[in-house]
């Protein structure tokens, strides 16, 4: 059942990620052009969605299981990207937002804004979580072969 | 050494995802209030049908004191420049008092915080500035209006209710605008202190009532004027 959940889990924060990336980047380039300013300026906001999405691959491809096997992790990305994309829906459907339709945008960017900062704590702490999971992972491994050894002796 | 380092590392890895799981709930329940508590509808009617009968009173008794004064049949000795004027300008506003896009609003049984949001911009421009400023005030400044007895009396009541009101309805324009703004209400919060649907409606609907008493003195103003003169 464990493993259900954790394989569900684990799927779910790439398409998550996707998803909340893509929605992001979607309102950062409408706050741009709003703003006449040049899109270079989106970069460093992205950073954070780039860096777990390597960290993310990096997992995948060396197969770390002190992350992609932990299901509090896994969950936690699952949450996080959720309320991405919750609030990133919300700025641009929630019509009770008084400034949602008043300038004729599409987004509330008042109401996005807000979050941005929350959004980078928390996409920056779950990639600091993810390499701080992968290092007990390597531990486990020594732990392991040592013991491998030593039978083996 | 290094184990040891490894398993600090690791409860340290474990804290950060249980911080970011609290925060993450954190964040999901207030949008979740948030959303709620903007999603609110209040009843008014029992309230629009007391506010629509006094309205259409005053703006009955206005219509009655401004009709008192006819330019062909007036023999008095005042200025008919400046009746003619004062007459019109009140005419006007009762214009816009009665047109739909302002009567529209006494007719709902329901509201959002989208209707109180427009109902707050239309009394802002619609009575506020076209009527109170663009007619009432401006009128208070002509030279024929000004030839008018007791004009001096009547123009700061003008001036001050005016400031008051403008000041009012700016202040809950403001504050359902900020509601957009993330913020954590309660229950309690919304109770006691302010109801941002619910309340704001009703500060400007008692803004609107006190423009149009504004509007029931000046034109109180006028007939005496008329009568008198």
């Amino acid at each position: 059942m464990k493993k259900i959940f954790n394989l569900l889990f684990y799927g779910l924060k790439f398409l998550l990620l996707i998803a909340a990336f893509g929605l992001t980047l979607f309102i950062f380039i409408r706050m741009n052009v709003r703003l006449e300013k040049s899109m270079v300026s989106i970069m460093p906001e992205m950073i954070p969605f780039v860096v777990l999405l390597i960290l993310f691959i990096v997992n995948m491809i060396f197969r770390q299981k002190g992350v992609t096997d932990n299901i509090f992790y896994n969950l936690t990305c699952c949450l996080v990207l959720s309320i991405i994309i919750c609030v990133a829906l919300r700025a641009m459907f929630d019509t009770n937002m008084v400034l949602n339709g008043k300038y004729g945008y599409g987004v509330d960017f008042n109401f996005f804004d807000n979050f941005v900062s929350y959004i980078k704590i928390m996409l920056y702490g779950l990639s600091i979580a993810n390499i701080l999971f992968m290092f007990r992972e390597k531990d486990k491994d020594l732990v392991a072969k040592s013991s491998k050894r030593t039978k083996k002796a | 050494m290094k184990k040891i380092l490894l398993e600090y590392a690791n409860i340290f890895a474990y804290t950060l995802t249980g911080l970011l799981f609290g925060l993450a709930f954190f964040l999901l329940f207030i949008n979740f209030y948030h959303m709620q508590e903007l999603a609110t509808v209040v009843d008014v009617k029992a309230y629009n049908e007391t506010n629509k009968a006094e309205v259409l009173n005053k703006v009955g008794i206005i219509k009655n004191n401004i009709n008192v004064y006819d330019q062909l049949s007036y023999n008095g000795s005042l200025n008919i420049y400046g009746l003619n004027t004062v007459q019109l300008k009140l005419q006007d506003c009762i214009d816009i008092i009665e047109s739909n896009d302002m009567m529209k609003y006494l007719d709902l049984d329901e509201i959002g915080i989208q209707d109180s949001y427009n109902f707050t911009i239309d009394f802002k421009n619609k009575i506020l500035n076209d009527c109170l400023v663009m007619q009432i005030k401006s009128m208070f400044n002509t030279d024929t209006v000004a030839t008018l007895p007791n004009f001096n009396v009547i123009k700061p009541y003008i001036d001050l209710d005016l400031d008051n009101l403008i000041g009012s309805t700016s202040y809950v324009q403001n504050n359902i605008e900020n509601s957009d703004h993330y913020y954590f209400s309660t229950d309690t919060n919304r109770t006691n202190f302010f109801d941002l649907v619910d309340d704001s409606y009703v500060d400007v609907m008692n803004n609107y009532q006190s423009a149009l008493d504004l509007l029931v003195e000046i034109s109180n103003w006028y007939r005496n004027v008329v009568v008198g003169g």
